[in-house]
């Protein structure tokens, strides 16, 4: 692959990404909804380096997301209402908190790894839930304000997407140079053959450490804006079956392309929008499709497309 | 703090902690066999106690029969499960599996919510289990008595049953290593439907009895499940003796965290497990780099 010289191909998949990005509040049911899906993007992506790149199972990401979530609605709702602030509270918790449940569960791996996690985020979930005073326990934080943020009013549903847009695409750029960084290739290269990296001389969990933090950040960030999106934190935030739903979104995505995770959570919270609609048991519909994909197609949406349409994103 | 409360917060402990040996034992077998977690585990345990529910108010309105009914009618069910469907993944790596038991405990969960209701099913004790006994020094439950026999009992047969007779012997070798058990010319594929439905059979045990101390409704099992997590990691996976000598501890940690101090008594659990982490990650009959 010839390095800095876009296929016309990738220039014309970014662009028409972009240009669907722009306009896509407008064609989406509601703007509120267009800006979930960018939250639930960013927090695949974040999790696909986790999985897709560095090979971790981890089924603890929803104590990151949901840290991130309550740290910036609690400073937004008792301490300063400010958006940076409050965004940057957030990342710090969760950042955190990925390297100290990072450095106790990379002790283990695969399913065990998978299992540690789990259960270190579920100690998260009942702080949050018995912690009332602080957090609103069962009933969720709630009257999170979401203040202005310099000229731009981020009341309004449609600024406030842009603005999450702009972020989100940030948030991207940065994440596909740390994958195609030499850390980013090491990660890979341990994934593959943790032995021979160790025998290269590289200290494999120092980088799964990293690794596990930067995806943390990138989690508590897409937490905070969640906090602000929603004016309120719901205790499930940080509920394992959260973690559930974007190893899904990452999975059905296609994981190890940053591309797919998108593409995943696009399609799983349009799908859960337009099934809840019809029916309050949406849950049942979408189980069926997890059970399904495993079944039928494992590359992912990304898989289809790369061998149906033959792009190479 | 008397010396009765400390008392009975033990038993409590105990049988709390009996619960979770039924559950853990189950997942521990299954992930020694197949090498994958299954996450419907704690659906299963929750579908158990609705089993028996259904039987006792449309069919026989009798306890027992519930109790031995429902653990059969899931066994066969998580054996069926096993035969027909999950059969089919063992070829792709277990990431894959354990995202469709996800998606099979979503599924279960919402069933149940589609038939029951969100708010859960009353679930009385059986008439002949109410009321208490004197056991000398205090007055206890007699179902909660009942219950400590009962999964006791339970676990010493699943222990009996594994390691000394010769079915459980060729489980235990395939859960060392099942390719080698085919290769000497033991049909494993009847082993793994065998022990997917006792792990399953199991659960369904564990809900039945647990469906009188506690709300029954369709999570009932979900945030169980975690905990039994943590029971398998402080054990060691895989490990019978694990299981049970795990599901112990916590369950008494939990007891004596409400005893401290009471919002915190499940945060404890996981405190005790990053810790147990931190001195033996292999956990307490684990082995060393058994299916990483």
């Amino acid at each position: 692959m010839n390095k800095g010289v876009w296929s016309k191909q990738k220039v014309i998949v970014v662009s028409a990404a972009l240009l669907l990005a722009i306009i896509f509040p407008h064609i989406a049911p509601y703007i509120a909804l267009a800006s979930e899906i960018l939250i639930f993007a960013l927090f695949a992506m974040a999790f696909d380096l986790m999985l897709g790149y560095a090979g971790m199972l981890s089924f603890g990401h929803a104590a990151f997301f949901g840290l991130g979530a309550y740290t910036a609605g609690v400073i937004l709702k008792d301490l300063y209402p400010s958006v940076p602030l409050a965004l940057l509270g957030g990342v710090i918790v969760s950042s955190l908190a990925g390297f100290i449940i990072g450095f106790l569960s990379i002790r283990r791996r695969g399913i065990y790894f998978t299992m540690v996690t789990l259960a270190f985020a579920q100690m998260f979930y009942f702080i949050a839930f018995k912690w009332t005073g602080l957090t609103g326990g069962d009933d969720g934080l709630q009257r999170v304000p979401r203040p202005s943020l310099g000229p731009l009013d981020l009341k309004s549903q449609i600024v406030f997407y842009y603005f999450l847009l702009f972020s989100v695409i940030i948030c991207a750029i940065i994440l596909l140079r740390i994958v195609n960084s030499p850390f980013g290739k090491t990660l890979q290269a341990q994934r593959e053959n943790r032995n021979r990296a160790m025998s290269i001389g590289y200290d494999v969990d120092k980088f799964k450490l990293r690794a596990f933090i930067i995806s943390a950040f990138f989690s508590g960030l897409a937490g905070g804006f969640y906090a602000l999106l929603l004016n309120f934190v719901p205790l499930n935030s940080l509920h394992w079956t959260n973690s559930g739903e974007v190893v899904v979104m990452t999975i059905t995505g296609g994981m190890g392309t940053l591309f797919g995770p998108v593409l995943g959570a696009v399609c799983i919270i349009l799908l859960r929008d337009i099934i809840s609609n019809y029916t309050e048991s949406w849950t049942f519909i979408m189980g069926m499709l997890f059970m399904a994909a495993v079944l039928g197609f494992r590359g992912g949406i990304i898989g289809i497309l790369r061998n149906k349409l033959r792009l190479t994103i | 703090m008397n010396i009765q409360f400390v008392i009975m917060q033990l038993f409590n402990g105990l049988i709390m902690g009996s619960i979770y040996v039924l559950l853990s034992l189950g997942l521990t077998i299954i992930f020694g066999m197949l090498g994958i977690i299954n996450f419907a585990h704690g659906a299963f345990y929750m579908f158990g106690a609705f089993v028996a529910y259904t039987i006792m108010a449309y069919l026989i309105p009798n306890f027992w029969v519930a109790l031995i009914v429902g653990p059969i009618v899931m066994a066969i069910f998580g054996a069926a499960c096993e035969a027909f469907i999950l059969r089919r993944l063992y070829n792709l790596p277990p990431l894959y599996v354990m995202l469709f038991t996800f998606g099979l405990m979503l599924v279960l969960q919402d069933f149940i919510r589609m038939i029951y209701g969100a708010a859960g099913v009353p679930f009385r004790t059986p008439s002949s289990l109410d009321g208490s006994i004197n056991l000398g020094f205090m007055f206890y439950p007699k179902y909660r008595i009942f219950l400590i026999i009962i999964t006791s009992m339970c676990s010493l047969g699943v222990w009996l049953f594994l390691s000394k007779t010769k079915l459980g012997a060729i489980i235990r070798a395939g859960t060392d290593n099942s390719i080698m058990v085919d290769a000497l010319g033991i049909n494993i594929s009847k082993i793994f439907t065998l022990v997917f439905g006792m792990g399953i059979g199991l659960a369904g045990l564990a809900g039945v009895l647990a469906a009188p101390l506690q709300n029954v409704s369709h999570l009932m099992g979900v945030d169980f499940l975690v905990d039994c997590f943590v029971v398998v990691v402080v054990g060691g996976m895989g490990s019978i003796s694990g299981s049970i000598v795990g599901g112990l501890i916590v369950g008494e940690i939990i007891a004596f965290g409400v005893m401290v101090w009471p919002p915190m008594a499940h945060t404890l659990i996981y405190i005790f497990m990053a810790a147990f982490l931190l001195i033996r990650p292999r956990g307490l009959f684990g082995r060393e780099a058994f299916h990483e």
